[in-house]
Formats: C-alpha cells, structure tokens, sequence
C-alpha cells in the first residue's frame, strides 16, 4: 500500500496518543505509528525527532535514558500532566476536525 | 510554565551545547541500531539492513540539523557555532580580513567623526534641566533680516516681563587677564546678565551661582568658576569660596563653582570664569560702552513661563513690546533709527542645544562633508561587496558541499550574514576609535579660526546609536548580495564544475567596481574644486601683502604713546617699518562711520570704513599709495584733519575728479569732524575675500579723540622669529605690566580662510580615500578575473597569443569599467557641484580643469591598479596552466 505523508499539526497528536499507554524510545514510536497506521504512515526520523525535542522543551513530555530489551541505552519518552491536558484539547478539537469534516463529506 | 521550561532548556544548551549534540547524536545511533536488529530479525542480512535502516533515516546529518532547527534557542546555538567558524575563516585569510576591517574602519570612522561634529555643534542639548523648553531671542527690523545680538537694556526689559518668562539671560565670551602683573594668564570667561544661571536653572557645585543682584552697577564684583577650572587651577578646594582673584588687574571675589559638563551657554566656547555684565566697567572701562543702548551684543536664551510654548510667548511679547521699548530705545539715535526698532518684532527659536556662530559658519559644510563621508561609505560597502563576492565565488565549492550534507539555504545565507556583521561591528569599533582621534582633529582645523574653539567628543548614545546603525546598514548592504548569489545554485553546480576555468557570469560585480569609480570621480572633482578655491584665496590679491608683517595688540590704557612704541621698534635689527593703526585688515574686527563730500548733511548711517593710522602704515602693509601722500609725524592732534581714501570712495562719492584737495564732512568716533584727502589708496579687502573691498577713509591716529584701539605693524626684513622676540623685549620694558602677544598677521588672514582649507584639506583625504578604495576594488575584481581564467589564458598563449595581447586584453576589460564608471561619474559630479557652489571662490563649478584632474587621477591609478593582474596574466606559463587540475 502506498504510504501517505502525516497530515500538517497531527504528528504531536499522534505522539501524545501513543505515550499515553507507557513510556517508549524514538523507533517504538515510528514503529507503532506504522502498525496503528496500517503502515499507511511512514514516519521519517526528520520529522519525528524535531516533535519529540519540541514537546520536550515544551515540558508536554519527559526524557530519561534507559536500558532497552537489548540491553541498549535508549532515550524514552513519557507524557507529562501538561502533555496530558495538551493531548485532550487537541483530542477534542481533532474530533471535532473530523466531525466538521466527514458531514462535509457525507452532506454534500 | 511553558515559558519557564523553554528558559531552563535554552539555557541548558546554551551551557552545555555539546552534551545537548552528543545525546541527539546517541538517541539517532540508537535508533539505527534498534532499526538495524529489527530488520535482521525478519531475516535481512545485516549490511543490508544497516544500509536499509540509514535509508529509512535519510542521512543522519540532515536528521540531526532538522531536529537542531526546531528546537527553542537553536537560533542563538548557531549564530554562536556560525561566528566561531567565521573567525577561524578569517585568521585563514589575514590578508582579505586586514584589507575588508581597514576599508570600513576608514569608512565608519569617517562618517562618525563628521557626525560626531555636527552632533556637537547642532544636535546636544545644553547640560540643563529641560533644555528643550528654552527659546533663543533674536530682533528683525525686516523679513529677510535677523539679528541674534540684543543690547543690555533690552535684555533688562525682557527679563521684566515676568508674566511672559520665568527667566530670560543674555551672554558673551570674553577673555580675562587672570593673576598678579608678572603672571597674568589668559583666560576664557563669559559676561552675562544677572538671571543667567536662573534661566538655565543650574545648581551650584559649592557656593552660589549668580543673581540678578550681582548685575546691578556698584555691586560688589564677583566671580562663578567652572567646574573644570576649579579643578584644574584650584584642586577642587572647597575654602575657594569667598576668596578673591585678580581679573584685568581688578579684584573680584570668587562666590561658587558651576555645575561639572556645563561651560557657558555658548557652543563651542569654554567660560571658565563667569561674571555679571555690570561689572564690564569695572574690569574694561574702555568697553563700558557695552552697556548702552545703542550696543547689541549679548546673545539672549529666555525660558517661556510654565504653560507657554515659544509662540505663545513670541505673540505675548509681541504685544508687550510697543509699551517698554521708549526706554531702551538709544534717545540719541536719529527718528528713523528709533522707528525701526520700535517697530522691530522678536523671534523666538528653539534654544535648547545653545547658541554659536560657528552653527551658521560650518552647517553647510559639515553638511557636504557628510555627504561626501556617507559616498566613502558607499564606495567602502561597494569595495567590501565586491571582495565578499569574489571570496563568496571562490567559496562556491565549500558552499556547495555545505548545502548538499544538509544545510539549508537560509542556514548558509545566515553563516554568510554572520560573516559580514562581524566584519562589520569589528570596522564600527575601529572606526569609533578612529573617529574619535580624527573629530579632534576636525577640531583642531576649526579651531585655528580667530575664536578657539572646543568640543567633547568623547563618545555619547547618539554616536554610538549613529555608528551601529551604519554598521548595521553596511552589513546587510554588502552582505546579502554576496551571500544570495552564493546560494542561488544550489549544490550541484558547484560540486559539478571546475570552477578555475570558466569566466565569471556575474554582472554584479563589474557593475560594483564601475559603481566604485563613478562616486570616486564625484568625490575627486569635488576635492579638485575645493583645492582650487583655497588656492584662488591663497594667491588671491588683496590689496595688501601679509607675509612677514607682525601685529600686536596694544592694551589699553597704556603707560606710551604708540607712536613712541613705534619709534622704539624702528630701531630693532630686521625692522623694516613699523607702524600704528586702529584696525588690520581681516582681523574680523571693523569700525565705520558716516561721511559725506563737505557741504551735504552727515546722513544718520554710516557711509565708509574708517581706520585710523600712522605714519609708515602704507608702507608696512604694502597698500600702493596711488597719488598724493600719507600720515606723517607733523600731523597731529592740532594740525588740519586730513584723510586718504582708497579707490572704491572716491569713485563712489568723487566719479570722475580728482579726490586730492577734496573736502570731507564726518562724524569720526561720535565728533563732526572736517577732513581734508590729501591721498588716494587702492583697495583692499578689509573685511572678507568675498566681500568687494568697501569705501575706506583713513584717518590719522594721532587725530583721533581719547585713547583709540592700537594695533602695532611690525615689516620684518628677514626671519620673524628673532624679530618677533626682540619686539616682545623691547614693548615690556616700556609696558611692564600688559601680556604682550606677537601675531603674524598671515596667521590672521590664514583664520578667515579656515573653512575653505578644512574642506580641501577633507575633500582631498576622502576623495584620495576613495580612489585607493576604488582602486582595491578593481585591482581585486581583475586579480580575482586572471585567477579565475589561467587555463582560458593558457589555451591562449599555447595557441599563439602574444603576451603582449593578453595582457591588453586584461588592460581593456579594466578600462571598460573606468569608462563606464567615468561615464556615469561625470554628469553627476556636474550637477552635484551645484549644491557646494556657495563654497567656492572665483570658481565655476563646472571647472574644467578640476573635472580633467579628476578623470586623470582616476584613470592613472586605475591603470596601475590594473597592471599588476595583467602583467600576471600574460606571464602565465601554458603548461602549468594547462596541467591544472
């Protein structure tokens, strides 16, 4: 299937999303991004490390370097209570996006 | 919290910026290798699927500049990284940095010195409290007309007007004779009327300042020192209050010290001693007059009452004006006088940054000279572009690899903008320094005018705030050309092509070197005109011959007679002649009268010059006696009054006759007085070179009543150095207790023509400056051309070519830009000398001859310029150049 580009501002909410369930290193993201996705999403280190580093300075998320499965260091990322506001405002308007969008859709 | 958490992490990277890399550079390695075992975990072999994974990644450089990108404070990060690297280029090339610093030290630091000048002459506030609220006073009889001098009576009625002003001063300098006979020392002081520091508001260091009370006649005599000379003479002692000083020999109690930086109210002129205009009779009988109606010589500031703009209070004076002026109006004055001034009305002008005559003297100039600073600065800009272009070009390979590991563009613009600002502050601190050095000597050549003048220059917010805007303007002038065009292809031609063998496309920068040679040009005729001019005042005749002629000003009153003085320096060894008189020509100092051919009514206005002299003073002065005779000792005070007139009278009041044996009917110093001309003059330029040589009468100094002004001439036959020692001998013996002080009189013709030599001297500097800038310019852009072409060279000279012809052809590509440039260069020079035409003197600004130094100039050193690169040109060697890459 042909991979589609992450829509303008919903790279954040997807992130968000995904630290809800538990804390994960940079790859686990993009990798459960694809499997969520249907790996319709596909998405580039290019793209996602500059969301992790601003939702980190923005203290939505926090970082600590921890051991992987593999015994490898890896830098995990956990939500913040600020990211936990952050993530159901944007929820909220996103649904409200898609809602807006989808009886476009189906009225016309 | 937000906010707070960007803070802190800014602030982390900007501490530890290298941990902050060096765990983006982990996490991204740790990302490879999870993505690498994941794949080998599908069974991808592992160099295929590290290979895969980097895919995926898409250059870990580019990752980690995106991620670098988005983050808060990575602006700062950069410009940080971007200066760093912008040194170390900088130390690698010596040679360009020196050349590109200097051209806009020089550049900077011109344009600041001029502004530092006229923002000390025009812009600065006085040192006092709301200087902005403060009106200057002046009185015109007529539109075109303004006099800024108001006499002490007027100032009395002025300063009445209470519910006008809340206070209202006038002022002038003056030199004092300060200390006990023996060791008398000259000092610049200023008189002034009682409301003075009141108006101004100042508060005094120690003691008090003065009060209208002191300026009331018969007061005690007192003093208010400034702070600097209380400093410098007193050692700041406190118990200088109430103590005593001697001033032109008369004794003058000290009452307190003015507040530190403040000097007078006149621009340019330091008073260091301060007293009340009442006591001038005392201190200068001879000037007592001052004080009369009839003499307006104070400069008036006055500060409306709270509420009351300047025209408010200008309309309220307006109206109060016809009801006091009867009393200060001179009584002795003729009707038509008197109605004049009854009907004069008073202006009132911002008075906030003081008064002096050198505002009027120098505003032009300072101007032009400006102007002609901000086109050195252009040329500097054009210069430094052109350099950054050519290095921006040579840079297109580095630039190129740059873009293509993951910079982005605006990222290479930005490193390329860095460069420039840094080049560009480092020249704007340079050029303060510079600046600072160079306005003193602005000032120096101001100051060898007849009235010493002096300036704090020392760097204050507006120079600072003037200079980092041009340095600013000039960084991004000649920065972002360079640094788009060096962006503009993106990576791959750079990466692609040898760059050693194509001829530059580009048409910015010739267009830049003839840009350089066209304002080079203007500023060179304009250089060219100004040294015309002070060469026509310096060898323009006027009537008289300066060189070798001593002056010195006798005080007053004297223990001898002058003429006694006079006999007494004949005989000094190297006298050639002496003389006396009341005036010297040039000294800015006139004295006028009316007269009439005998039998006509003496007319209210004066009518002729006068200038009482002695016998020997034609002589002295080498003033052509035309017919008749001169002054000698037989005419004195009881023998007929006689005169001799110069030329420019007697056709004015005796066309077509025989001046000699005409009679005069005057009014010489305030007496009627029937002279007899017994001598005809030529004429001489008494007042100003610019000025025609004004209907002259002299008259005998030994006929003149009470004890005029004496100024002594002294001709010396050889050096005037042991002359002039001799002379100051032999006048202290006779005048013990007098500073004698012995003038060149060349000295004072050379003070009037200190405005003309300051600008050919400024305009032959800068016009010089732009032509060494130019010339770097072209020299760079061929140098740069030759370098660039070897191999096109080299084919030339392998297929045949003489060396002669190559190096023509380089000749002629730079004379192709001196010619365009001359091309354009010229007409605006011609139409810009317009705008400096009340500059010159006996010069049509169009000279063709200065235009044709210029062109010559220019095009001789843009010969030499380019004759380096061509000579190399032409000794290329084939093979090496063939064999070049």
């Amino acid at each position: 299937m042909e991979k589609l580009d992450v829509p303008q501002g919903t790279l954040d909410l997807m992130i968000l999303t995904i630290l809800t369930r538990e804390p994960m290193h940079g790859y686990g993201i993009a990798q459960k991004l694809a499997a969520l996705s249907h790996d319709s999403f596909q998405v580039n280190p290019g793209s996602l490390f500059p969301s992790l580093y601003r939702l980190e300075q923005d203290g939505k998320l926090k970082a600590e370097w921890r051991p992987t499965e593999n015994n490898r260091k890896a830098k995990y990322y956990r939500l913040t209570a600020a990211g936990k506001k952050q993530l159901e405002q944007h929820r909220e308007r996103w649904d409200r996006i898609a809602f807006a969008i989808t009886s476009v859709l189906e009225g016309a | 919290m937000t906010l707070l958490h960007r803070i802190l992490s800014v602030t982390r990277r900007l501490i530890r910026p290298n941990r902050a890399e060096r765990e983006l550079d982990d996490e991204l390695q740790g990302f490879i290798d999870v993505s690498v075992t994941d794949k080998m975990r599908d069974g991808i072999p592992a160099a295929e699927a590290r290979r895969l994974a980097l895919l995926e990644l898409g250059g870990v450089e580019q990752a980690k500049e995106r991620v670098r990108t988005y983050q808060y404070g990575a602006w700062l990060d950069e410009a940080g990284r971007d200066a760093k690297y912008a040194w170390r280029m900088f130390a690698r090339q010596p040679g360009f940095t020196a050349v590109v610093v200097l051209t806009l030290t020089l550049g900077i630091g011109a344009n600041t010195a001029v502004f530092s000048l006229i923002d000390a002459l025009m812009l600065r506030w006085l040192p006092v409290r709301s200087p902005h609220e403060l009106v200057q006073l002046s009185i015109s009889s007529d539109e075109n007309d303004a006099s800024v001098s108001l006499s002490y009576p007027i100032v009395g009625a002025l300063a009445a007007q209470g519910e006008i002003f809340a206070g209202v001063t006038g002022f002038n300098t003056a030199t004092f004779d300060v200390g006990t006979p023996g060791a008398v020392a000259k000092v610049p002081g200023a008189l002034v009327t009682g409301a003075y520091y009141e108006t101004l508001d100042l508060d005094p260091v120690i003691g008090r300042l003065l009060t209208p009370a002191d300026d009331r006649p018969g007061a005690p005599l007192v003093a208010v020192l400034s702070y600097g000379y209380w400093v410098r003479q007193f050692a700041r002692r406190p118990d200088i209050v109430g103590q005593s000083i001697l001033l032109n020999g008369v004794v003058v109690d000290i009452v307190g010290v003015s507040p530190r930086g403040f000097v007078g109210a006149e621009v340019g002129a330091i008073a260091d001693v301060t007293v009340p205009v009442a006591a001038l009779p005392r201190l200068d009988p001879p000037m007592k007059a001052l004080l009369g109606p009839g003499n307006f010589w104070l400069r008036v500031l006055a500060r409306p009452r709270t509420g009351l703009s300047a025209a408010d209070a200008e309309a309220r004076f307006a109206t109060a004006w016809p009801r006091i002026s009867e009393p200060v109006i001179p009584a002795h004055w003729p009707a038509s006088r008197r109605k004049e001034l009854a009907d004069a009305s008073f202006r009132f002008s911002p008075g906030g940054t003081g008064w002096t005559f050198l505002r009027e003297r120098y505003a032009t100039p300072l101007f032009v000279l400006m102007g002609v600073a901000a086109l050195v600065m252009l040329i500097a800009c054009a210069n430094v572009a052109s350099l950054l272009l050519a290095r921006a070009s040579a840079r297109r390979r580095e630039i190129g690899v740059r873009l293509a590991i993951g910079a982005g563009r605006g990222r290479v613009v930005r490193q390329l903008m860095i460069e420039s600002t840094l080049l560009s502050s480092t020249g704007a601190l340079l050029g303060l320094g510079f600046a600072w050095l160079s306005g003193r000597v602005l000032v120096g050549m101001i100051s060898t005018g007849p009235i010493p003048v002096e300036f704090d220059l020392t760097p204050n917010w507006h120079m600072l705030g003037f200079t980092t805007a041009v340095a600013v303007a000039t960084a991004v002038a000649f920065g972002v050309a360079p640094a788009l065009y060096a962006t503009a292809d993106g990576p791959a031609p750079a990466l692609r092509v040898d760059t050693r063998t194509t001829a530059s496309r580009s048409r910015l920068l010739p267009s830049l070197v003839s840009a350089q040679v066209a304002l080079s040009l203007v500023l060179l005729v304009g250089a060219g005109l100004f040294s015309r001019t002070l060469h026509n005042l310096q060898t323009f005749d006027s009537g008289f011959t300066a060189a070798d002629v001593l002056v010195v000003d006798l005080p007053s009153p004297r223990a001898a007679a002058p003429q006694e003085l006079v006999e007494a320096i004949q005989g000094i060894p190297g006298v050639v002649s002496a003389s006396v008189s009341t005036h010297t020509p040039l000294s800015g100092s006139t004295w006028s009268d009316p007269v009439v051919p005998a039998g006509q009514p003496i007319p209210d206005r004066d009518t002729a010059l006068f200038v009482g002299v002695g016998p020997g003073f034609f002589e002295t002065m080498r003033i052509p006696l035309l017919s008749g005779r001169s002054f000698t000792i037989q005419d004195s005070a009881h023998s007929p009054g006689i005169a001799v007139v110069n030329e420019r009278f007697a056709q004015r009041f005796f066309p077509k006759q025989n001046p000699i044996g005409q009679r005069l009917s005057a009014s010489v110093m305030g007496q009627k007085r029937d002279l007899t001309i017994v001598g005809l003059a030529r004429n001489v330029n008494a007042t100003s070179f610019r000025v025609a040589p004004p209907s002259t009468v002299y008259v005998a100094h030994a006929q003149l009543p009470g004890e005029p002004g004496a100024i002594l001439e002294i001709r010396a036959g050889g050096p005037t150095g042991p002359v002039a020692s001799a002379v100051r001998e032999r006048l202290r013996s006779k005048l013990p207790s007098a500073p004698i002080e012995v003038r060149l009189l060349s000295a004072q013709v050379d003070a009037t023509m200190v405005q003309e030599r300051m600008m050919a001297t400024l305009s032959a500097a800068f016009g010089l400056l732009a032509l060494v800038l130019a010339c770097i310019g072209l020299y760079g852009l061929l140098a740069y051309g030759v370098a660039r072409r070897v191999k096109e060279m080299g084919i030339r000279l392998a297929l045949g070519a003489q060396r002669r012809r190559v190096t023509a052809l380089v000749l002629w590509s730079a004379a192709r830009l001196v010619l365009v440039g001359i091309a354009v260069g010229l007409p605006v020079a011609w139409t810009a000398s317009r705008w400096i035409e009340s500059l010159l003197f006996n010069l049509n600004p169009r000279d063709p001859a200065a235009a044709a130094f210029a062109v010559v100039a220019l095009a001789a050193t843009a010969l030499l310029a380019a004759y380096l690169p061509a000579r190399r040109a032409a000794r290329v060697d084939p093979l090496v150049a063939l064999r070049h890459e």
